[in-house]
């Protein structure tokens, strides 16, 4: 929204009321009349007006919630409003969508340009020292709502609100200009390409009448009303393109130099470092123009765009195949356009590979991103690849080889112009506040914006900020959280208040969208907030030991679960009492970053040390008569000292005396190690290999390696040479590359003999064992 | 009852009432609405229906693409596949892929659609294959989900389609259209027994229509007796008394007459337990942290009940621990 308020800023907090027009009401004005709200550790009291502290403090008990006046419109315009801590009655969430309907700007930080703080209780301390910092008026819930009843019209006559307005109407008209343009370019486009088929419609009758034959049937065209809205207004150019300005224009530059970087083989990185990339990444939600951009961009320089998406077929086997020859043609459609018509001539036989939805590969797709990342290296032609999470660990290969381009979500100001344009040609009154509610839930999509336009102008051809609220909640998206995400709100306090409108269903639901990982994390972060209401340590740690108990309890449940009973009704019992209820008690402010649950790296070095203890009591059980346990408790402390101590005191000397140590209990040079691995306390491992000598600890390996030593037991798994059981193991992935690495091969002897058809096609089930015959030959010779 | 036998032996109600008109959907008005536009003008969006069980989803798009294409064209540019069907990533690559190319010559404004029942259950894979495809052939197909849980829809894929939300029928919606079935069918019955199918039917019409059709093939009369016999699910109204009565009224006694009704009709502890657990969950009246005490009780006993320790005691033992609290 129009934020250009400096009007409050601590450097000139005087009063401008002799530069305004006469008998004018100003925002300042009327915040003079609001008293502050009460700073909690106010260290210098500015200004403590003690019946607004008692005012609110009073007030947090009710939760009934207050009658909001109907205020003026725009009549908070040009005001930046922060909401912090929790008000008393008014949901954060309601209270900012208030502010917004009524033209404020609404951050979440503080900053010098802040005109104003509705404060509530419970705010981060951060804040609060902001607030004093940039000396900014704080003021609580009532203050907010009596704001927003004496406020005049249009923001009043300040300096601030006044341009604000001219900023909107300002963009109202390049807004109108936009939509005048972009008409006349459609009639343009339309009679063009209606004398364009009127042209063709004639030679087609010259043509059929000199050859005596009856005039074919003119060419249908789909009209502009049969499409998508989403099709309809696809962007055309660049300009169109909503946000991401920056990225777009690398990406142009990247695709203009190409084949200038090429012939100096891609050595000089160039101002922007992109000259040493042969193919560029571009990653990104759904939604914000990635595919557009892409298409825009490579048909703006005149490159001929060929398309690879996730509905082909996308294996190593094809990509070898198929694209690997596309990747030094050149396209022919540059001989058929006149020379002197494109300016872009020199790419009019240049092609441009895009390879839309790369993280959309999957099972059927074996071996396709490595294959891709391979000829990222090498292509011939520019490859420009989109996918929405680079972060996922298949992407990983393309790090190196790609120049990166990650695309943002547009900003409500980047989308506005856009939509109200769209709205504007389909004769739709849409409220320019409605924007910002459109953009919040549908997570600054822009063709689900528009999508969402398009179905909703079936029945109503107006959409005010009431129609909107409605119509926005049920096109939120629903997508499954992140574990992050979950810990984050359930361990939020906001949701346990009284008038919070969760119902106990929608924190399970939490669970429910990560059953697995939610419990853990909540485990794992519990202890990491400061819980609402409490204040005094005690208090927060009888919380603490509520929550502990519960999450114990919790997995009592989960063994019942997940045991060979597998009592799954137990679910959303168990969804209670793992997360809901242990973070219900100690909701509140999350102190730190929350950590990914520890639980599965400490439960990996538990198997670990199972594994090695069981060896242990494997080739000790000649000389020891007990089971694992005992020999960790009784033995391996002794046993420890046994086979270091003399290391440490006599050094070399001492290494015979340990060698027969390990000889009586029939222990490896491995046992050694994991025997020291097993200390604890003073006796940890690093500590007491620290005091062994580099050089006497070599010795020992090297004394050791010399001499044979008496094996009790022979694990039944090792006397078995490998070679037998490997022929059977070789599972498809061995086969698929082996296959490939053949097809390699094949391409360099002649393409003409007909096996390489049949061991190309997948479906063929034969080929299998056929293609596995040459895989364990190769392992042989290898 | 006068019928013969053959005549019972018919199609399933929800199957022989189910409406081939947009104007027959009952409930969801001002969605309905939209698709009764959308029917009119043609030039139907991309478009995900979602919702519980039973409210009419999957008819709804049936309905919309019956009354865009009308009866002749309707098989000829439909491709309906659901769950039943083999819907993997090689489906999407070769069978969806081939009809979106397919031409047959439609009048303006009307496409062909493809219609994915029960999209919830579809691979992510193979939902990432259909993206591109969506779009590329927009202008020839448009594609209809009807899923349970939205949320299962890749996000892409939510993006590129308008999300229409199905609620709950409310209870005089499902009562209208009973009460129109119990008239064509000539069903004999009383009001309590509507209420009780509506009861039990929590909002969902198919669940309504189908324990209806088993009443009257079981007993013939319509009455709440017969139905809660056919539906056999303790009546949560008396658990929801139950635990008033211990959490407001603090009234042992009370409870335990009402507990004992409901085991003198034979139903098992593990059905009230689960049932007092749902109740329990929407109980009004009683704040959060209160709230989640009482769940971790009902919890436990559920545990018990479980491990078999299934006796009377147990659910007394419950009550009078909620009574504590």
């Amino acid at each position: 929204m129009v934020g250009i308020d400096e009007f409050f800023k601590s450097s000139r907090p005087a009063p401008k009321k002799k530069t305004e027009p006469s008998g004018g009401l100003t925002a300042e004005d009327i915040l003079a009349t609001i008293p502050d709200a009460h700073l909690p550790d106010v260290v210098e009291d500015k200004k403590f007006n003690f019946f607004a502290h008692a005012k609110a403090t009073s007030s947090t008990g009710g939760a009934d919630t207050p009658e909001i006046p109907s205020a003026k419109e725009n009549c908070l315009s040009g005001l930046t409003i922060v909401f912090t801590g929790v008000l008393p009655s008014l949901d954060r969430d309601a209270a900012e969508n208030l502010a917004k309907k009524y033209g404020a700007k609404v951050t979440k930080s503080i900053s010098s340009k802040t005109s104003l703080v509705v404060i509530g209780d419970e705010a981060g301390p951060s804040k609060v020292k902001k607030i004093k910092q940039f000396k900014l008026k704080a003021i609580d819930q009532e203050g907010f709502i009596r704001l927003l009843s004496e406020m005049p019209a249009e923001g009043g006559d300040s300096e601030a609100a006044y341009k604000a307005k001219l900023k909107r109407e300002d963009e109202e008209r390049k807004i109108l200009q936009q939509i005048k343009e972009e008409e006349d370019a459609a009639q343009a486009k339309k009679l063009a390409r209606q004398n364009e088929l009127k042209v063709k419609q004639e030679e087609l009758v010259k043509k059929a009448a000199s050859s005596n034959r009856l005039p074919p049937e003119p060419v249908k065209e789909i009209s502009d009303d049969e499409k998508l809205w989403t099709v309809k207004y696809a962007p055309t150019n660049t300009a169109q393109l909503c946000g991401n300005k920056g990225q777009i224009q690398k990406l142009k530059n990247w695709l203009d130099n190409w084949f200038d970087n090429a012939k100096h083989g891609f050595k000089n990185a160039g101002p922007d470092g992109s000259g040493i990339f042969r193919a560029c990444l571009i990653s990104g939600p759904p939604g914000i123009g990635k595919t557009s951009s892409a298409h825009i961009v490579a048909e703006a320089l005149g490159f001929d765009v060929l398309e690879k998406n996730a509905s082909d077929v996308r294996s190593k086997t094809l990509l070898n195949s198929n694209l690997k020859e596309v990747l030094t043609n050149t396209s022919v459609v540059g001989f058929f356009k006149a020379k002197d018509s494109n300016e872009h001539n020199k790419n009019d036989k240049r092609f441009c590979l895009i390879m839309d939805e790369v993280d959309g590969m999957s099972s059927g797709d074996h071996g396709g991103a490595g294959a891709l990342s391979a000829f990222c290296r090498i292509t011939k032609m520019p490859m420009i690849l989109i996918c929405n999470d680079k972060s996922l660990p298949k992407m990983r290969t393309f790090d190196r080889v790609t120049y990166d381009l990650p695309f943002r979500r547009p900003t409500e100001v980047e989308v506005r112009s856009r939509l109200m344009t769209i709205a504007h040609r389909e004769n739709i009154k849409l409220d320019p506040t409605v924007i910002g509610q459109l953009v919040q839930a549908t997570n600054n999509d822009i063709r689900q914006m528009i999508n969402l336009l398009s179905t909703v102008s079936k029945t109503q051809k107006s959409i005010g900020s009431d129609e909107a609220k409605d119509v926005a909640k049920s096109w939120k998206k629903q997508t499954i959280l992140k574990p992050f995400d979950i810990t984050s709100r359930l361990l939020n306090g906001q949701i346990y208040l009284p008038n919070s409108n969760h119902s106990l269903n929608d924190k399970i639901d939490l669970y429910f969208n990560d059953i697995d990982f939610a419990p853990l994390m909540i485990q794992e972060n519990y202890l990491s907030t400061s819980p609402l209401g409490v204040h005094t340590q005690p208090e927060h740690l009888e919380r603490v030991a509520l929550a502990a108990d519960d999450i114990s309890l919790s997995d009592q449940i989960n063994s019942l679960i997940r045991s060979s009973e597998q009592q799954w009704s137990l679910l959303p019992f168990h969804g209670v009492m793992s997360s809901v209820k242990p973070s219900s008690e100690v909701a509140g402010n999350i102190n730190q970053r929350i950590n990914f649950a520890g639980w599965l790296g400490q439960n990996s070095k538990t198997m670990k040390y199972q594994r090695l203890l069981q060896e242990l009591q494997y080739h000790t059980r000649l000389r020891t008569s007990t089971d694992k346990k005992e020999l960790r408790l009784d033995y391996l402390s002794l046993l420890s000292k046994k086979l270091t101590l003399p290391l440490v005191k006599q050094q070399e000397l001492g290494i015979e005396e340990v060698i027969d140590v390990m000889d009586y209990y029939y222990l490896t040079r491995e046992d050694w190690d994991s025997i020291i691995d097993f200390g604890v306390g003073q006796d940890k491992g690093d500590v007491i290999l620290q005091k062994i000598p580099t050089k006497v600890k070599s010795t020992f390996t090297r004394k050791y390696n010399a001499a044979t030593h008496p094996i009790a037991i022979y694990k039944t798994g090792n006397s078995v040479t490998s070679g037998g059981s490997r022929k059977e193991k070789v599972d498809y992935e061995d086969v698929v590359d082996d296959d490939t690495a053949k097809d390699e091969e094949d391409e360099s002897q002649a393409d003409s003999s007909d096996k390489i058809d049949s061991k190309k096609d997948k479906l063929i089930k034969e080929v299998k064992p056929k293609a596995r015959k040459p895989a364990a030959k190769k392992k042989k010779t290898s | 009852m006068t019928k013969t036998f053959s005549t019972l032996l018919e199609l399933p109600w929800v199957e022989k009432y189910r409406p081939h008109k947009l104007n027959d959907i009952v409930g969801n008005e001002e969605t309905v609405e939209r698709l009764k536009r959308i029917a009119e003008d043609g030039n139907m969006p991309h478009m995900i229906i979602s919702g519980l069980p039973g409210i009419g989803k999957t008819t709804s798009i049936h309905c919309l693409a019956l009354e865009l294409l009308g009866p002749d064209l309707y098989h000829q540019a439909t491709l309906e596949l659901n769950a039943s069907d083999d819907r993997g990533i090689d489906v999407v690559r070769n069978k969806i892929k081939q009809f979106a190319q397919t031409k047959i010559s439609l009048p303006p404004g009307r496409h062909k659609i493809i219609i994915l029942d029960e999209a919830d259950s579809m691979t992510p894979g193979a939902q990432q294959a259909l993206r591109r495809t969506m779009e590329i052939y927009s202008n020839t197909t448009r594609f209809a989900f009807a899923c349970n849980q939205s949320s299962k829809i890749i996000e892409p894929l939510q993006s590129r389609c308008a999300i229409l939300r199905y609620n709950k029928l409310a209870d005089d919606q499902v009562l209208a259209r009973l009460l129109e079935i119990v008239k064509l069918e000539d069903v004999k019955h009383n009001s309590e027994g509507l209420g009780a199918l509506i009861f039990t039917a929590e909002g969902d019409m198919r669940q309504a229509i189908n324990n209806l059709q088993s009443t009257v093939a079981g007993f013939g009369f319509v009455n709440d007796i017969n139905v809660f016999k056919i539906v056999d699910q303790p009546h949560p109204l008396v658990i929801q008394k139950i635990l008033a009565s211990c959490t407001n009224e603090k009234n042992i006694d009370k409870a335990i007459e009402l507990l004992d009704g409901l085991w003198n009709k034979g139903y098992s502890s593990i059905d009230i337990v689960t049932s007092t657990f749902r109740v329990a969950k929407t109980l009004p009246g009683i704040d959060e942290k209160k709230r989640l005490e009482l769940i971790k009780e009902i919890g436990f006993t559920h545990m018990r009940v479980l491990e078999g320790v299934s006796t009377y005691l147990q659910l007394c033992g419950l009550f009078a621990k909620i009574c504590e609290l």
